[in-house]
């Protein structure tokens, strides 16, 4: 007994050892980057965590207004392509995934085959293509477009993982719902989606995500600063050679950041607790 | 049932080829978008540089008043601007009249981006010999020139008196062994890059393509490799290997890096171009700027001249107009006013004695800089130069490679892809 | 004549088959949908189909990329119409073989019953599809063709035309030296990246996911939070954080952390090892908390009898996570795990924006950590190679396709077996 008990204590404090390590190499970053947000100047040669004389100025800057750097506007635009795509992929994805998962028809594994091999040719393999699509249908600077496109590019990899687990839910269940006279809509509606609130979740912080960490695909087809997204804007702030910001994109890195955390937040509950008894195979 | 299968498929296939064959060229000899269209809206698009528009605000009020058009002007980072043009120009959403840089007219002419000009011999003779040459290609005249930079070294003066400044490569190697202590910097530059590098190789005799008397070069015959140019990247790797540079400063991050350096006042100079003047200012430095040191061989340190011109785009409307904004921004008064509001130093003749332009210290860098520097070639071959190259001199600054063997392989690999992707013309 | 010769040969035209066989309703849509078909596509056919074939016969008036795209487009449109055309030549037959059997018509509230109840998976994935087609399929087929083009600086519009070239393209990746090296040395790196990057990351999550779901481990939530935040900061921040932490000799890892423990500065930028290992390490950090979320669903779905039996049949920890836990993690997860290693294949952010695929090695085109789709998108942006760009997109893609299939095959199997 003894023993088990010694076993127990090392076994303990290692895991906390280890969680403790990871918590350091995670939160280091990140408060780098809130300390340099506050520290004067604009490069990152001189910053440190805590900035000697701290500032406000950088987070100022972002909501001076300038032509260049319309923070304000960006951060809408961004949110607003993000909280669309979030929603067509969730729409898109759960029937496409429920047609898959519990409907027997004609071209099924063909269609399961070609979702699995679309989603390793890197979509912005043919930005001229895209660029020509969206000339060819008007919508330069569209930002509906662009969440349409971002849409078809999670579809493939989404789909396949919805599908997993919709085939992870007993069959019994559609099954009897349907001798009770339930339509497959309802059946969809009420007892598949609720049970993959899981996946569901995931598939939205997939969703939502996505916009925000691409700017090459945005940049074709976003012309102007109006139109442009957080990513493509914070990206210029880095990227140009005159006037280079790091302190700047730090200020605007961390309120982008903070949006994301709160959804992610609110579906943490979901991500972990929603898999019950049945949940897994076998 | 197999049957019909067969039919169908028959007629489908009859449908397709119908339709296949009821298209061609008949209907395409009558579409016209985008050839010559009539002046109906009179509306000219300008892309201007970054942060510049104030600069030609008036000379565009003003054209729009004596030509009744409605000019909008738009700012972008003027190496940018061909890439765009690429995309916006067919897009529709293209300028007229853009800004770019005189190395990539060559490129930009063979794709056809940016239209001849007409501007006879007076026009071209407003301009130094210099700046007008490279703006053509084939003897013919594809841009007008807006503004010359060369690079030139800025010192600060709170570090290092106008009095002490050190007038060689020599001294400052000296004296950035003396002040180096990892925290604070002597003498910095971008020696990684050929850009900045060459302005060392060129003066031992280096060169990136030989050219002829008419300015036009020679892309099989590439200097880069010659003893010159050893010895200067021999004499380069010093300044790295004895911890005068920092690593920091290699690579991609290395003119962030730079810059932030020399406006915390931790470098006490470094080599940049005239567009850090407004920055720096900014950033409340006290900085002096003067033109390159000497070489221990004598010669004073080359440079690239770079030329940013006004150019008119294949995709515009109205070409005849925007022909007339080019020569309107870039004539004499235009260029004046353009200088005093934003210090890029004018390519026109008649300015380089004005007052205006020998009183100020930056112009005067500039030009005495000019006249120990060589145009940057603007062929679609310099293309192939600047990786291959910058790949060389960032392992010979690291010490990876030694200078000679490193040289080498940079020719060969840029001979290389001259052959592969050039060869066709 | 039977009835259902006449009704197919009769709806060459769209609806007189169903004209023929008294269902005028649906005769007049067929009808009505051919008409508006061709209506509104007729420029768009006509200038696609003859463009895809020429790439433009004329400079500057036809711009060959434009009429390329335009030709796959049309080509697209065509296949949707002649689907509905096929589909009427079907119904016709159909309908005229049950005259000819004096069979009953289908009313059109059949047909709609039918289409609702047949169609339903049709029906709801068919959205899907199109936006897919669109946004994924019409790209992919665009630099497919690219690839047997000329486009590149010297074949580029406005001034001049694209032309047709055959597999000219590809035998040129192989035979030209500098290019043949340059494609073996990023193949290698990608496919070392893809495995140890994946690898890392997916041990990774599964290792804290593991520990954090410990009976006996308290402040659970707080450790879920923080875990999960590198995957709520967008990637390409941390990236460009990372690459001025990561600076050889003002960044924070190495003035900071390393020189505290008296570590000498390492060239993390500047030489290509240490940059591979900072590229893989920060994949890690990024990379794993997708995983640790994900399994810890599995985990918690494993159901607490399976381990009290294992306990009372006096089973270590260690053998009931060997027997137990890591089964269930693996097939639960073998999914997911695929798509993290296509994910790293592609991942072309971190590379770009962490050090632009560098330190830069001599004798190469590309950098030193360049992956193949960061090396493809320097040749097109860069360098202006497009149709040299797009054949390497298509070896890359049956390379990838080869080894997911085979893989997929393989898990397929191991699924069924267990």
């Amino acid at each position: 007994m003894q023993n088990m008990k010694k076993q127990r204590l090392i076994r303990l404090l290692f895991s906390y050892a280890l969680l403790i390590f990871m918590t350091t190499i995670i939160v280091y970053p990140l408060l780098w980057t809130v300390g340099a947000s506050f520290n004067p100047g604009n490069s990152l040669v001189s910053t440190s965590i805590i900035p000697a004389n701290p500032t406000l100025d950088h987070y100022k800057e972002l909501f001076a207004g300038k032509d260049s750097l319309q923070y304000v506007q960006w951060y809408m635009n961004s949110l607003k392509i993000s909280l669309f795509t979030m929603l067509g992929t969730i729409i898109s994805v759960s029937f496409t995934a429920y047609a898959f998962s519990r409907f027997r028809f004609k071209g099924r594994k063909n269609a399961l085959t070609l979702f699995l091999l679309l989603q390793m040719i890197p979509q912005f393999s043919a930005l001229i293509a895209l660029f020509v699509l969206a000339q060819i249908l008007g919508m330069m600077n569209s930002h509906w477009l662009l969440i349409l496109l971002y849409i078809g590019g999670l579809i493939p990899m989404n789909t396949y993982l919805m599908k997993g687990y919709m085939d992870s839910i007993p069959i019994d269940l559609d099954e009897s719902a349907r001798i009770d006279g339930a339509s497959n809509t309802r059946i969809f509606l009420q007892i598949i989606m609720p049970l993959s609130k899981p996946m569901v979740a995931v598939v939205a912080m997939n969703g939502f995500t996505g916009p925000l960490g691409d700017f090459i695909l945005s940049s074709t087809i976003l012309r102007t600063p109006e139109s442009y997204t957080l990513p493509i804007g914070l990206y210029n702030l880095v990227n140009e050679v005159m006037g280079a910001s790091y302190t700047t994109f730090a200020a605007g890195a961390i309120l982008i950041s903070i949006p994301i955390a709160l959804i992610f937040i609110l579906l943490q509950k979901n991500f972990v607790s929603g898999l019950t008894a049945g949940g897994t195979k076998g | 049932m197999k049957t019909y299968k067969k039919y169908a498929s028959l007629l489908t296939g009859a449908a397709l080829s119908l339709s296949l064959a009821a298209c061609g060229p008949q209907e395409s000899s009558g579409g016209n978008e985008g050839s010559e269209g009539e002046a109906g809206s009179k509306e000219l698009i300008v892309w201007e540089d970054i942060e510049k528009s104030a600069g030609i605000e008036d000379a565009v009020a003003q054209f729009e008043e004596e030509h009744d058009v409605s000019i909008k002007v738009i700012e972008k980072p003027y190496a940018q601007q061909i890439e765009d043009l690429r995309l916006d120009g067919p897009a529709g959403t293209g300028p007229d009249v853009l800004t770019m840089a005189s190395d990539q007219i060559g490129t930009a002419v063979t794709e056809g981006l940016i239209k001849e000009l007409a501007a006879g011999e007076d026009i071209q003779s407003t301009y130094t010999d210099i700046s007008m040459q490279s703006q053509m290609v084939d003897g013919k005249v594809y841009g007008l020139p807006k503004a010359v930079e060369t690079s030139m070294l800025y010192y600060n003066k709170e570090l290092v008196s106008e009095e002490e400044l050190p007038q060689t490569l020599d001294e400052w190697y000296e004296y950035s062994k003396e002040v180096t202590d990892g925290k604070q910097f002597g003498f910095l530059a971008l020696f990684d890059q050929i850009y900045y590098a060459q302005s060392v190789m060129g003066g031992y005799g280096g060169y990136i393509f030989s050219s002829d008397e008419n300015g036009s070069y020679d892309t099989s015959d590439i200097g880069l490799n010659n003893a010159g140019a050893v010895e200067g990247a021999e004499y380069i790797q010093k300044f790295y290997e004895e911890g005068l540079f920092p690593a920091g400063i290699i690579g991609e991050q290395g003119i962030n890096v730079l810059e932030s350096l020399f406006t915390e006042g931790k470098a006490a100079a470094i080599i940049s171009g005239p567009w850090n003047l407004d920055p720096f200012t900014k950033a409340g430095i006290d900085y002096g700027v003067v033109k390159l040191p000497e070489l221990s061989n004598g010669e004073n340190m080359s440079a690239f001249i770079g030329v940013k011109s006004y150019n008119v785009s294949t995709y515009t409307k109205n070409a005849e107009l925007a022909e007339e904004l080019v020569e309107f921004l870039a004539n004499e008064e235009n260029s004046k006013t353009r200088y005093e509001l934003t210090k890029e130093v004018p390519a026109v003749e008649a300015l380089a004695n004005d007052p205006i332009v020998t009183e100020s210290e930056s112009a005067q860098a500039v030009a005495q800089q000019s006249e120990f520097s060589e145009l940057m070639p603007n062929v679609p071959q310099m293309n192939e130069v600047w990786t291959p190259a910058d790949a060389a001199l960032q392992t010979i600054a690291t010490g990876k490679a030694e200078p000679k063997e490193a040289l080498d392989q940079a020719v060969e690999t840029i001979k290389g892809q001259i052959d592969a992707k050039h060869s066709s013309n | 004549m039977q009835h259902h010769k006449k009704a197919l040969l009769l709806s060459i035209v769209p609806g007189l088959g169903q004209f023929y066989n008294k269902q005028w309703v649906k005769g007049l849509l067929f009808f009505l949908a051919s008409v508006s078909f061709f209506i509104a596509f007729k420029d768009l056919l006509n200038m696609g189909l003859w463009g895809i074939v020429t790439l433009g016969t004329e400079v500057p008036r036809d711009n060959s990329v434009f009429l390329l795209a335009q030709g796959i487009i049309a080509i697209l449109v065509l296949g949707f119409g002649l689907a509905v055309y096929y589909a009427n030549l079907r119904d016709a037959y159909r309908n005229g073989k049950l005259r000819d059997d004096n069979q009953a018509l289908h009313t059109l509230k059949d047909d709609y019953q039918n289409l609702i109840g047949q169609g339903y998976p049709y029906l709801i994935s068919g959205p899907s599809l199109f936006v897919l087609i669109f946004a994924v399929v019409f790209p992919i087929l665009f630099s497919f063709a690219l690839a047997f083009t000329n486009y590149d600086l010297y074949h580029s519009p406005p001034a001049n035309l694209v032309d047709w070239v055959g597999l000219q393209t590809f035998s040129e990746i192989f035979t030209v030296d500098i290019w043949r090296s340059t494609f073996f040395d990023v193949l290698a790196w990608t496919v070392v990246w893809t495995l140890v990057a994946s690898a890392l990351q997916v041990s990774l999550g599964i290792l804290l996911a593991i520990v954090v779901n410990q009976k006996d481990m308290r402040f659970k939530r707080f450790f879920r939070t923080i875990l999960v935040l590198p995957w709520a900061v967008p990637g390409f921040v941390t990236i460009l954080i990372f690459a001025g932490l990561f600076n050889d000799s003002f960044g924070a890892i190495n003035n900071d952390i390393l020189a505290a423990f008296g570590i000498d500065p390492i060239p993390w930028l500047t030489n290509a090892s240490w940059s591979k290992l900072a590229l893989i390490l920060m994949q890690g950090w990024l990379g794993f908390p997708y995983i640790f979320l994900v399994t810890t669903g599995v985990l918690q779905s494993i159901p607490d009898d399976l381990y009290e039996a294992a306990t009372v049949d006096g089973a270590s920890i260690w053998a009931k996570f060997k027997n137990i836990t890591l089964p269930m993690i693996l097939i639960a997860m073998a999914p997911i795990i695929i798509t993290q290693f296509t994910f790293n294949f592609n991942n072309f952010n971190i590379i770009y924006l962490f050090n632009g695929g560098g330190p830069a090695v001599p004798g190469s085109t590309a950098g030193g950590t360049d992956i193949l789709v960061s090396w493809i998108y320097k040749l097109t942006m860069q360098s202006s190679q497009y149709s040299l760009a797009a054949a390497l997109t298509i070896l890359l893609s049956v390379f990838v396709i080869t080894i997911a299939l085979w893989q997929f095959r393989r898990t397929n199997s191991f699924k069924e077996g267990a």
